[in-house]
């Protein structure tokens, strides 16, 4: 055990090939029975890609329909299938896993400095039930689909629905335990699995946010699991505690329902939360202002976010002092979000920014989640709740949230960590053009939703009256833009696995412990048991990561 | 994966390569456990819940339903599971301690023991599907009319008895059966309906035998997918612990590796403590009102 | 559990087990036969506190002796009582509508 040799930051490796984890085995056995966390990382991308494709191509459908006022181009029967099998793709199988189970799998043993997450047979296991739960659910939308929405809400879905609501259901149900494990792998590699010196308070703020978020992941899932098992079991036995003809409750439903899947949006948004931390930190070449204050806020988040998750059914029948109670604490939740858009903000005054690729994605984050959490806001309070709720300013506000929030957050982590992955260089020039794109594209298409939802535009329906059409064709115009610069980073990037130059060990010259390994690394991530004597984001003059260092790499890359 | 093997001088057994030492393995493996456990423990209190909200808005209901539960075998069960429970404890000891033959012995024992559970609750379903309560129509035993028994007349449901209207048994259709609604009447009389009662028992100010029915199907339903869960555990338990036999039986386990004994113990305490929280919940509501 | 593996020899032994267990099977007949008595006209639901209570009595037991918690790692608490006090959470913000709704008060 010795201290790792600081920065390798500028020497390009030779041309032999040397021994990583990509090169380490090339059968499909040495992928499928894998237990490197970096390879289940990679095979997740493939999957989480593919279910974000499907996803994005009902959207698609969804902004083609709303283009013209009346239901042409689907039935509206079609049209609930469309919007929900989007939802349901969506958040189950794009937004839960996206960054947890790619770069959270790939990064926290890097960042702890271990060889491996603590469980890498429970991993491999989370990988193959993500699988099985998605072929469940895309044989079930091959089958016919299902048309609940991605809520599923009772009774409509036990008693009413004539599509496949009960393979869906299993689907999601199955697919719950995936993250589960995933949650349980990083929570115990965090406590256990650190290198010699990392103390809690050395840990970068992505690891405090897979923390936060593992929790909710293991003490939330469970709950929509078990609630989905009651549906599948309603439709299958005909009788259940959701039926209200019997005196079962429908509002139980939704307060099972919410009580993971308001917590699930911060499952959504933490991680996001952790990659932009980095980002933001690592380009202004700053330490993280604040950083227990974003490391607590994040856990805060985490435990406040199962206290609110009433403020989803203000009009659904549940009390009025619920309601108030939920209102008050939906206010409080805002806190530690608004915490970190300060620290990230003061962060970056006074640094030396560089306006590469992650840190282009990562301020347009700032923006769009201001907006986003702001108008969540408005729907946490009880009086205006009633004239937004299912409007389109809902979509949009969550949309903010997730698209802006979330999506914009992957999209940086893989720019920012994509050197580290597989050690080679997309082209700058493209992905910032692709950054100003996404940018503009998704505010086109989801700010005149906030305008149609305040007129009164409903969701979830295939027409709108005519007066509506302007701002709807601004939006499905918008969603064209979004989509064409969506497309492009998998262009750029599959691109530069055949062609794009040789990645450094340390391209950015960041201090992390992930960048003080090869890229792409070996197998067992780190030569040596690292041993780490800094703290957490120091680009002191001592780390050798300076900023005249960080001159000299601009001046040799570009 | 090789390139760090030669790292450790000292390779352990049972020691995986993420790990430094067998310390760090056993802390991770049951920190891991724990955290299943926690996960474990919000997929029942989901089911908890919905009791909790049931029971809150119909207890005469649930009092009804849960007298006509068999205190006697959940009683009996629930002191099968803690001997099991102490069996396993005794395992995970005996593992400690390196003692093959009465780890084995002790592995039986748990097996045994949980086997009887699942044998007195096989007893218990049965007698549910004979008499009519399990709460799906089609999955009760179906009773064809009798022609020559003598004619069931409408009988006023506050007046049946508990154990009434057997001999009398008609269910063609295999229908969840429910006459007695007595409990309502007694807390009409006591006044100790909860609002939701007063709207769901009755229809006109009269007691409604039907909607009164529904409610206690709603208690059934809740047991079935209650312990029916609980006895799904218990089967994965077993599956367990054949597992774990058959690594004692080949002399795995020592004082310097019993971390599987030690975290199959602690699912099968789970197991235990979530049917110490069902038996009192279940069986024993609103017995005093039969005496 | 044990933080090295001398510590186990200090765990309760087979008397201790033994006592753990008359206990359980102690509470279990003591829950039995309390159901049978009237304690409702005390309070309501005076019953169930009390069933609940022996469990609660039961389930202790279990987990800090069968499960080993007594000996167990900080970050073991942690798990366990995260676990309850988020089943906390669902039970009292789930029913704090419910225990609302009484007309004329809270709803409408």
């Amino acid at each position: 055990m010795q201290e790792v040799s600081a920065i390798s930051g500028n020497s390009v490796p030779a041309d032999e090939p040397k021994l990583n984890y990509i090169n380490n085995g090339h059968t499909l056995k040495s992928w499928l029975l894998t237990k490197d966390h970096k390879r289940i990382a990679l095979m997740y991308l493939v999957s989480v890609s593919a279910f974000f494709l499907m996803g994005g191509i009902y959207a698609g459908f969804i902004r083609l329909e709303l283009l013209t006022p009346a239901s042409d181009l689907l039935e509206t029967a079609t049209y609930n299938k469309v919007f929900t099998q989007h939802g349901i793709l969506m958040v189950f199988f794009f937004l839960i896993p996206a960054i947890p189970a790619i770069l959270g799998n790939f990064l926290l043993p890097l960042m702890i400095g271990a060889k491996d997450l603590a469980l890498p047979r429970i991993n491999l296991l989370s990988l193959y039930i993500y699988w099985i739960g998605g072929i469940i659910t895309l044989w079930a939308l091959m089958q016919g689909g299902v048309d609940t929405g991605w809520t599923f809400y009772t009774p409509y879905s036990t008693t009413f629905s004539n599509s496949y609501v009960m393979a869906v259901g299993i689907g999601v149900f199955i697919n719950g335990f995936s993250s589960i494990l995933t949650g349980l792998n990083f929570i115990v590699s965090i406590h256990t699995m650190r290198a010699p010196g990392m103390t809690w308070f050395r840990l970068p703020l992505f690891v405090w946010a897979h923390y936060a978020t593992s929790l909710v992941m293991i003490l939330g899932t469970p709950v929509v699991a078990i609630t989905i098992l009651l549906v599948a079991i309603e439709r299958f036995a005909r009788i259940g505690i959701f039926d209200p003809a019997i005196g079962g409750d429908p509002i139980l439903f939704q307060h099972l329902f919410w009580f993971y899947s308001h917590p699930a949006v911060y499952i959504m948004i933490l991680p996001g939360m952790g990659v932009i931390s980095e980002v933001i930190a690592g380009f202004s070449r700053k330490r993280i202002f604040g950083y227990e204050f974003v490391a607590f806020s994040s856990i805060a988040i985490a435990v406040f976010g199962f206290l609110v998750w009433g403020h989803h059914m203000f009009v659904s029948g549940q009390s009025i002092f619920a309601g108030l109670v939920f209102s008050f604490l939906s206010m409080v939740v805002a806190v530690p979000s608004a915490i970190k858009t300060f620290n990230w903000t003061a962060t970056m005054y006074k640094g030396s920014i560089s306006y590469d690729t992650p840190m282009l994605y990562a301020i347009g984050f700032l923006g769009l989640f201001l907006i986003g959490g702001l108008t969540g806001l408005f729907l946490g309070s009880v009086g205006l709740t009633v004239h937004l709720t299912d409007t389109y300013f809902v979509v949009a506000h969550f949309h903010y949230v997730m698209v802006g929030g979330q999506v914009i957050a992957y999209l940086a982590g893989i720019h920012y960590w994509w050197p580290k992955m597989t050690g080679r260089m997309y082209s700058e020039f493209w992905g910032k053009i692709s950054a100003m794109l996404i940018f503009v594209g998704f505010n086109l298409t989801f700010f005149p939703q906030f305008i149609l939802g305040y007129m009164g535009m409903p969701r979830r329906y295939a027409s709108y009256p005519e007066e509506l059409q302007v701002l709807n064709i601004f939006s499905t115009a918008g969603a064209s833009v979004l989509g064409f610069g969506l497309v492009m980073p998998v262009v750029y990037l599959i691109h530069s696995l055949f062609y794009g130059k040789k990645a450094a060990d340390n391209p950015w010259m960041h201090p992390g412990l992930e960048w003080r390994t090869s890229s792409p690394p070996p197998t067992e991530n780190f030569k040596e048991m690292p041993v780490v004597t800094w703290e957490a984001y120091d680009f002191g003059e001592e780390s050798g990561l300076d900023l005249e260092d960080a001159r000299k790499r601009e001046a040799v890359t570009i | 994966m090789t390139a760090h093997g030669d790292t450790h001088e000292h390779h352990e057994p049972g020691l995986q390569h993420q790990f430094e030492d067998m310390h760090q393995q056993e802390e991770s493996v049951s920190i891991g456990m724990w955290a299943f456990l926690a996960q474990e423990i919000m997929f029942f209190g989901g089911l908890f819940t919905a009791y909790l909200v049931f029971r809150w808005r119909f207890p005469m209901a649930f009092a009804a339903g849960s007298n006509h539960l068999d205190e006697f075998m959940g009683g009996l069960n629930t002191l099968v599971l803690i001997v099991s429970s102490l069996t396993m404890a005794l395992t995970v000891y005996y593992a400690q301690k390196g003692n093959r033959t009465l780890q084995v012995v002790m592995i039986v024992l748990t097996m045994l023991f949980g086997a009887t559970f699942l044998g007195v609750k096989a007893i218990e379903y049965t007698d549910k599907y004979n008499h009519g309560l399990v709460p799906v129509t089609g999955w009760n035993k179906k009773v064809k009319e009798d022609v020559s028994a003598p004619h069931v007349t409408e009988q006023d449901c506050t007046q049946v008895g508990h154990g009434d209207g057997d001999d009398h048994y008609v269910n063609p259709k295999g229908e969840f059966q429910w006459k007695d609604c007595s409990l309502v009447k007694l807390a009409q009389d006591h006044n100790y309906l909860t609002e939701d009662e007063k709207i769901g028992y009755f229809t006109n100010g009269e007691i409604d035998a039907n909607k009164f029915r529904d409610k206690v199907r709603l208690f059934y339903y809740i047991y079935f997918v209650m312990t029916g869960l609980h006895a799904l555990h218990m089967i994965i338990g077993l599956g367990v612990m054949l597992w774990l036999l058959w690594k004692a039986w080949i002399g795995t386990f020592g004082p310097k590796y019993y971390a599987p004994v030690e975290i199959s113990g602690l699912y099968w305490h789970f197991v235990d403590i979530v049917w110490i929280f069902l038996f009192p919940l279940l069986y024993l509501l609103g017995r005093h009102f039969l005496h | 559990m044990s933080d090295n593996h001398a510590e186990h020899e200090e765990h309760i032994g087979i008397p201790g087990y033994l006592v753990i267990f008359l206990i359980l099977v102690f509470g279990t007949i003591f829950t039995y036969f309390s159901s049978f008595w009237d304690l409702d006209s005390i309070f309501p639901g005076a019953n169930t506190l009390l069933a609940l209570a022996i469990a609660f009595t039961k389930m202790m037991f279990v987990i800090l002796y069968f499960m080993h918690v007594r000996w167990s790692s900080k970050t073991v608490w942690l798990a366990a009582v995260a676990a309850f006090f988020w089943l906390a959470i669902m039970f009292a913000f789930t029913m704090q509508d419910y225990f609302t709704r009484i007309s004329g008060v809270f709803s409408v």
